[in-house]
C-alpha cells in the first residue's frame, strides 16, 4: 500500500479546488510533444483521494521536468507541477523508485550530493587555486555556494574555477564555503523525497546562517531558485552570479582581452528565467564582450524551451523515443546561424551539449556556460 | 520465517585514490564515501521480500563502527525488524574465518531458518565469510545465489557458477545463502522510514556480551597474518607462452619454479 502523510490534505495542499480547468498549463507544457503527460488532467483527477494511488503509478508523472511553465501560465496561481511531485512522494515513500533515483537520493543523505561522490572530495575542484574559504567568525560580502554538479562534474567545474580567478583579479570580498557545504535539495524536492528535503532545508539553513554573509552567491540557478523559494529562514539574501558580475561590469571591474567575433545565442534556463526572473543579466554580460553578436531564439525568456535537465530528469530516463527538447533547441540555434549556444546553468550545458554531439555538430558549434566563456576572455 | 541478514559497511574506493596509512597495514579511508556493501543490499531486499510474502522476522547483524548505524537504520526502514551491531576492536577482521565466528556468535542460541550474507565484500573481496559462517553454524549453505524459492522446510536456489553456468540446488533449512547482486532490485529507504526505524531495536554488543572468548577471534587465533599492504605497481610486461598444451604447462611450471613460486 502506498502511503502519503499528506493524503488528507492533497486537495488543500495544492489548492485543487482553485483550478478552473482552463488548460493553460497543459497548453504550455513543453514535454507534451514527446510524452503522454497532461498535467491538467492530474490537477483534475487528484481531487478524488481514492484515485491517488492509481495516479501515482502512472509512468508519466516522471516526465515532468519541473520547468515551471505551467505554474507561470496558470491564471489562478496554482503550481500544477507540484501535484505531480506530490504523487512522486507517494512512490518515493514506498521505496519503489528507479535505482538511479534511489542512489541519487541516498547519496544526498549520506554524502550531501546526488552524484554518489564522497563528501571528502567536494573541494577537489579547487586544486592549485588560491581560494578564500569562509570562516564563521569573519564577515564576508559575497559568500559562494557551489552546486554539487559544478563541484564534482569535470565538464562544468570550470564555472567555479574561473569564478575564483575572476574574483581574485577583480579584488572582490568573497569566500567559498568549506566542505560541509551540502546539496540545496533542488532535485530532491522535484523527485518528491519530501522528508529528506525538509531535513535539508532545516540543516542547510542552520549551516548557512552560521556565516556572516552580506549575501549568498549561487553558481547554479537550481540552487538559486531553491534557496529563494524554499528557505524562508535564511539570514542573507541570495543572488545568482550573473547579478554580481553585472555589478562588477558596471563598476568597470571586468575587462576582456581581445575580441570574440562570434554569433552567440543565449538559452534562458528555466530555473534562472521562469523561476528566478533573471533574464537580462546574462545577456548584458554576453553583450559586453567585444565582437559578440547576440542572437535570440524565437522561444525565449518566459517562453524559453526547457532542456529537460531539471525535475530530477538527470536520474530518470524518458521512455519516449521522440526528439529530445534539447535537440530541438540545438537545431533552432543552428537555423539561426549561431556559433555558440551560451547558458547559465550546469544542467543545460550537459543536456544541450549532449544533443549537439548527438547531432554531429561538434565541429560547427559550441555549448558553453557563460563563466567558461568569460574565463577564456578574462585578463589574468 | 526467521531470517538473519549480515551486512557490512564498506568504502567506495572508485572515486578517490587509494592510499595506505603509514603503518603499511591499513588503507587511509578518509576520502572515501561509505555505504552498505553492494551484495548485502540485495540480501537485505531479499530478506524483506520473503518477510512481505510470508511473514516472519528479519534481524540485521553487522560488525562495525558507530558510524555504520545509518546503514543499519536504512535496512530497518526497508522492513528489517531489529539489529545487532558488534563493536569490538579485538576481532581480527582481516580474516573471514574470525569474522564468521563472531557473526555465528551473534546468531547461535536463537531460532533461525535462513541466514543471508552478500557473496563478497567490495573492500576485501574474500568471498569466504558466508561459507565459513555456515560451517561455524553447522548448517547447509549455497553460495552466489541469484534466485531463490522457499518450499516447505526447504529452499531451492539458483547458484551462479563461473563462465555463466547456473546450478539449481535444493537445501534443507536452516541454511546460509550468500546472495549475488541482481537477484532483485533493492528499494529506497525514504527519510521518513529511517526516522520511524529509530524506534526499532538496535543492540550494540561486545564480544563479552556475545559470550565469545576474544582469544578465539583475535589475531592470535587467526592463521592469516597481515604482513603488509602495498599498491601494485603498474607494469606492462606480459610473456606469452607458445606451444602445445604439455609444452606450455612445462614452460609455465619452470617459470614459476625459477621465480620461487613453486
Ligand atoms: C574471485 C572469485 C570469484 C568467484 N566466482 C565464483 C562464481 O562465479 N561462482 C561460484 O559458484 N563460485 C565462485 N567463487 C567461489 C565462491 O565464492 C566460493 O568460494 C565457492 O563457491 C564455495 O562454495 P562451493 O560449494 O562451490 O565449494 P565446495 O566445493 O563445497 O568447497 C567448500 C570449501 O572449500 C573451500 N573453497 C571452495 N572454493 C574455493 C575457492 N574458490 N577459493 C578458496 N577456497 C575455496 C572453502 O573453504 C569452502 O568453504 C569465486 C571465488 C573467488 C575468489
Ligand atoms: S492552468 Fe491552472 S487553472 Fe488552468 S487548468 Fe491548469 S491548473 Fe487549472
Ligand atoms: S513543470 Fe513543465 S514539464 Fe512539468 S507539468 Fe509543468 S509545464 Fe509540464
Amino acid at each position: 500500500m502506498l502511503m502519503s502523510s499528506e493524503i488528507q490534505t492533497f486537495t488543500e495542499k495544492y489548492d485543487l479546488l482553485g483550478c478552473i480547468q482552463c488548460g493553460r498549463c497543459t497548453g504550455g507544457c513543453p514535454v507534451t510533444v514527446r510524452a503522454n503527460l497532461n498535467v491538467r488532467q492530474f490537477v483534475n483527477d487528484a481531487y478524488d483521494e481514492d484515485k491517488l494511488e492509481e495516479l501515482a503509478r502512472l509512468a508519466e508523472i516522471w516526465d515532468c521536468t519541473a520547468c515551471h511553465t505551467c505554474a507561470v501560465r496558470c491564471p489562478k496561481g496554482l503550481k500544477p507541477l507540484e501535484v505531480l511531485i506530490g504523487l512522486r512522494t507517494m512512490i518515493v515513500e514506498s521505496g519503489k523508485v528507479e535505482p538511479t533515483v534511489r542512489d541519487a537520493l541516498q547519496s544526498v543523505l549520506l554524502e550531501g550530493n546526488p552524484w554518489e561522490k564522497s563528501r571528502a572530495t567536494r573541494l577537489d575542484w579547487m586544486e592549485d587555486l588560491d581560494v578564500k574559504i569562509a570562516d564563521p567568525d569573519e564577515p564576508v560580502e559575497n559568500l559562494f555556494f557551489v552546486c554539487c554538479t559544478i563541484a564534482y562534474d569535470p565538464r562544468v567545474r570550470a564555472i567555479a574555477r574561473n569564478m575564483v580567478e575572476l574574483l581574485n583579479k577583480a579584488g572582490v570580498d568573497y569566500a567559498f564555503l568549506p566542505e560541509d557545504e551540502s546539496c540545496c535539495g533542488s532535485e530532491v524536492f522535484t523527485l518528491g523525497e519530501e522528508g529528506l528535503f525538509e531535513m535539508q532545508v532545516e540543516d542547510s539553513t542552520e549551516f548557512l546562517n552560521e556565516y556572516q554573509a552580506g549575501r549568498i552567491v549561487t553558481l547554479s540557478p537550481h540552487c538559486f531558485t531553491t534557496y529563494k523559494t524554499h528557505y524562508p529562514d535564511l539570514k542573507s539574501p541570495v543572488i545568482h552570479y550573473t547579478q554580481l558580475l553585472v555589478e562588477l561590469l558596471n563598476n568597470g571591474k571586468l575587462t576582456w582581452k581581445g575580441e570574440l567575433p562570434k554569433k552567440i545565442v543565449y538559452h534562458d534556463p528555466c530555473y534562472l528565467g521562469k523561476q528566478g526572473n533573471i533574464y537580462d543579466e546574462p545577456r548584458e554580460l554576453l553583450k559586453s564582450i567585444p565582437g559578440v553578436e547576440l542572437l535570440e531564439f524565437e522561444r525565449r525568456r518566459e517562453r524559453s524551451l526547457c532542456c529537460e535537465g531539471g525535475g530530477g530528469k538527470m536520474w530518470v530516463e524518458s521512455e519516449s523515443k521522440k526528439e529530445r527538447l534539447s535537440e530541438t533547441r540545438i537545431k533552432d540555434a543552428r537555423a539561426l546561424g549561431a556559433d555558440v549556444v551560451a547558458v547559465a546553468c550546469p544542467f543545460c550545458v550537459l543536456t544541450l551539449e549532449d544533443s549537439m554531439k548527438g547531432l554531429g555538430l561538434e565541429e560547427e558549434m559550441r555549448v558553453v556556460e557563460i563563466m567558461e566563456l568569460l574565463g577564456e576572455l578574462m585578463e589574468k | 520465517m526467521k531470517t538473519f541478514v549480515c551486512i557490512k559497511y564498506v568504502p567506495d574506493t572508485s572515486e578517490a585514490e587509494v592510499k595506505l596509512n603509514p603503518d603499511g597495514l591499513s588503507v587511509d579511508d578518509s576520502r572515501f564515501s561509505f555505504d552498505i556493501n553492494d551484495a548485502d543490499n540485495y540480501a537485505v531486499e531479499e530478506s524483506v521480500l520473503i518477510k512481505e510474502a510470508q511473514g516472519g522476522e528479519v534481524t540485521v547483524l553487522s560488525i562495525g563502527p558507530k558510524k555504520s548505524d545509518v546503514m543499519i537504520r536504512m535496512a530497518m526502514a526497508k522492513g528489517c525488524d531489529k539489529a545487532t551491531r558488534v563493536e569490538d576492536d579485538r576481532i581480527a577482521t582481516h580474516d573471514p574465518l574470525m569474522v564468521a565466528r563472531v557473526l555465528a556468535g551473534g546468531i547461535k542460541g536463537q531460532e533461525f531458518d535462513l541466514v543471508m550474507t552478500g557473496c563478497m565484500a567490495n573492500d576485501d573481496w574474500h568471498m569466504a565469510t558466508g561459507v565459513a559462517l555456515a560451517e561455524e553454524l553447522g548448517v547447509n549453505h549455497a553460495s552466489m545465489v541469484n534466485k531463490l524459492e522457499l518450499q516447505d522446510g526447504k529452499v531451492k536456489v539458483h547458484r551462479e557458477l563461473e563462465g555463466g553456468l547456473l546450478e539449481v540446488v535444493e537445501l534443507d533449512l536452516p541454511a546460509v545463502l550468500t546472495i549475488q547482486t541482481g537477484i532483485n532490485e533493492p528499494r529506497y529507504a525514504p527519510i521518513r522510514g529511517i526516522r520511524q526505524a529509530q524506534k526499532k531495536e538496535l543492540n550494540v554488543v561486545s564480544l563479552d556480551d556475545l559470550g565469545i572468548d576474544p582469544a578465539e577471534v583475535g589475531t592470535d587465533a587467526s592463521q592469516v597474518v597481515l604482513e603488509k599492504l602495498y599498491i601494485p605497481e603498474v607494469e606492462s610486461a606480459a610473456e606469452f607462452i607458445e606451444g602445445e598444451p604439455e609444452e606450455k604447462a612445462e614452460k609455465l611450471a619452470s617459470i614459476l619454479h625459477k621465480g620461487g613460486l613453486l
